[in-house]
């Protein structure tokens, strides 16, 4: 089996929920379909509704039959009363009699949610908005994926030979590492892509998962024989919180305060004289002048001279970036990667015990949350295990 | 159990700590732990200032007490004894992280403020302060539910919340408006404080 990368939808496929709301629409004469179309266009433009179509084309008894959308019908009123006088000129000019029917509320994301859709009211579909699902990725991208994905393997082995969660935040267009962390310990950006030897290859199976934080996430309680020979970095020799996924943020966010100093709000500024200092505005002379004098040694530790940060402005929180995930996060870490706008995950193992991108829950289809990342699962050869 | 005195004097705390988010410019959402009549640690939003959109005001606190803890020597039973005495007051709903965070620790009981509809993790997007309903055979992998109640001092979370979003957020990819320093100030004297 090659490696695959497949998409996880927000919601299973099959049971799409369809949200919709009330039009008024009305058969018409096919002849007329034209003259009509233009004139509701311009009256009664329905501007929400862009994904849906004016026109139902239908075949009744043989015959073609179409419906025009005039207008949206509101919830109380009685049938004609919410039409616009435009509208219900129109209606009465060419003898049309309005019935109340129902249209998809939103945009379909999958093809299958589309399909659904047009057994109410046709709609339009634009796979463009959502380019990895149908199409996949190029070549050249899955292999890069892959390679990460690598990296990610190469981190989940403590040394006394525990098997833990790994977490890689990588800058897809940099070709960057940012930050990645296992449960116990992390490691700090740096590593360029270069260096990730092909012989990464790690067995996993026969091995135990009770250490994988994100499938047992409530397990912290319980005593453990080796406790404290795995030492957390920082504060804490153990954490029940200190996910793979909360320490790589937390480590991205570290490189972020060291690479861009700039934005720090100095304690003994006063705030609320314009303490937000003067470089937020975007100059690039200034901000790498602070770079260099203040930090060139965290940056050569930190990364390859090539891959300075000079050209760059500094990104907001994640934004852009990748994660890559052995087992799918739990759903502490997935809102976490909502809240710091991850572009996309990638994890190699669902998590049916507490996996919130698919398993469990699915955060990424949740419509309501200010920021949306696209999932995908790796499947790893089967001579990797 | 605390009676409604108590309860409403923790929450004037909690707001006390997200009025000092605001005036870091963080989102104000504040909160404090309470154990036996007790606030043992309190924190408040720091997200803006770390760069690190997971430092709520729940997070920071719970941090305090793992430090705290850990160099009194507790080990992990203890610590997981400790936390099921604790009660949190936050001025906001936890997020859907945060309630999952308070529901690995096991946190005893939450008191909130105003609902939050958007992330909100105890009821209105996801409940997970009831629990996971799913089954295992081991009791220790089971989601712990934890009593939650909403509502307290909410006007107050709320307009402080106002607050903040009317001066605009200066850690905003590209701010919609601009910082204003008079606007600031204005927000911070019309602010409910009683």
């Amino acid at each position: 089996m090659p490696w695959q990368i497949v998409h996880v939808p927000g919601k299973p496929p099959s049971s799409p929920e369809l949200s919709t709301v009330d039009v008024l629409a009305s058969v018409i004469e096919p002849k007329l379909a034209n003259t009509l179309v233009r004139q509701l266009n311009l009256i009664c433009p329905l501007e929400n509704l862009r994904h849906v179509k004016r026109v139902q084309k239908r075949s009744v008894e043989g015959k073609v039959e179409l419906s025009v959308i005039l207008c949206l019908q509101n919830e109380h009123e009685s049938l004609c009363a919410g039409m616009p006088n435009d509208v219900l000129q129109l209606a009465s000019t060419y003898q049309l009699s309005p019935y109340k029917t129902k249209v998809a509320k939103y945009a379909a994301l999958s093809k299958e949610e589309w399909k659904e859709q047009c057994k109410l009211w046709p709609t339009s579909y634009h796979p463009s908005t959502i380019p990895y699902e149908l199409t996949g990725f190029a070549e050249e991208e899955s292999q890069l994926i892959v390679k990460y994905m690598k990296f990610a393997m190469r981190l989940m082995r403590t040394p006394n030979g525990k098997v833990v969660n790994a977490a890689v935040i990588v800058d897809p267009l940099g070709g960057k590492i940012i930050a990645s962390a296992t449960t116990f310990s992390f490691q700090h950006g740096g590593d360029s892509l270069g260096n990730i030897p092909e012989d990464s290859k790690s067995k996993l199976l026969p091995c135990d998962f009770s250490r994988v934080s994100c499938m047992y996430p409530w397990r912290w309680t319980e005593p453990r024989s080796d406790n404290g020979k795995e030492k957390c970095d920082g504060n804490f020799s153990w954490h029940p919180l200190r996910h793979a996924t909360l320490v790589s943020i937390e480590n991205a966010a570290a490189r972020d305060r060291q690479l861009f100093p700039c934005l720090e709000y100095q304690n003994d500024l006063p705030l609320r004289n314009g303490g937000v200092c003067d470089c937020s505005e975007n100059n690039p002379i200034k901000r790498q002048k602070i770079q260099f004098s203040e930090n060139v040694g965290v940056i050569a530790e930190d990364a390859s001279p090539e891959s300075l940060p000079s050209e760059v402005l500094r990104p907001y929180l994640c934004t852009g970036f990748d994660i890559y995930i052995l087992w799918e996060p739990c759903v502490m870490c997935a809102m976490a990667l909502v809240h710091q706008r991850i572009r996309r995950i990638f994890y190699a193992f669902p998590n049916p015990i507490a996996g919130a991108l698919g398993s469990v829950y699915s955060l990424q289809g949740e419509k309501s949350l200010n920021h949306h990342y696209s999932v995908f699962r790796i499947q790893i050869p089967e001579e990797y295990y | 159990m605390s009676d409604t005195a108590s309860i409403l004097s923790f929450m004037e705390l909690a707001l006390k700590k997200a009025k000092l988010a605001l005036d870091r410019l963080e989102v104000p959402v504040g909160c404090v732990i309470v154990e036996n009549g007790m606030v043992i640690a309190s924190g408040s939003n720091r997200t803006s200032e770390t760069r690190n959109a997971t430092r709520h005001a729940e997070m920071e606190a719970i941090d305090i007490l793992m430090e705290q803890w850990q160099k009194a020597g507790l080990d992990c039973a203890q610590v997981a004894q400790r936390f099921s005495t604790c009660d949190l007051y936050v001025t906001c709903e936890p997020c859907i992280m945060c309630a999952a965070a308070l529901s690995i620790i096991g946190i005893r009981e939450v008191y909130y403020g105003c609902a939050n509809d958007k992330f909100g993790g105890c009821g209105s997007i996801l409940p997970l302060h009831e629990g996971a309903s799913l089954e295992f055979s081991s009791t220790s992998s089971k989601a712990r539910a934890f009593k939650c109640t909403g509502g307290i001092l909410s006007a107050e979370a709320v307009a402080l919340l106002r607050c903040f979003y009317e001066q605009g957020n200066p850690n905003a990819p590209k701010p919609h408006r601009p910082v204003r320093a008079s606007q600031f100030q204005l927000g911070i004297g019309s602010s409910v404080d009683h």
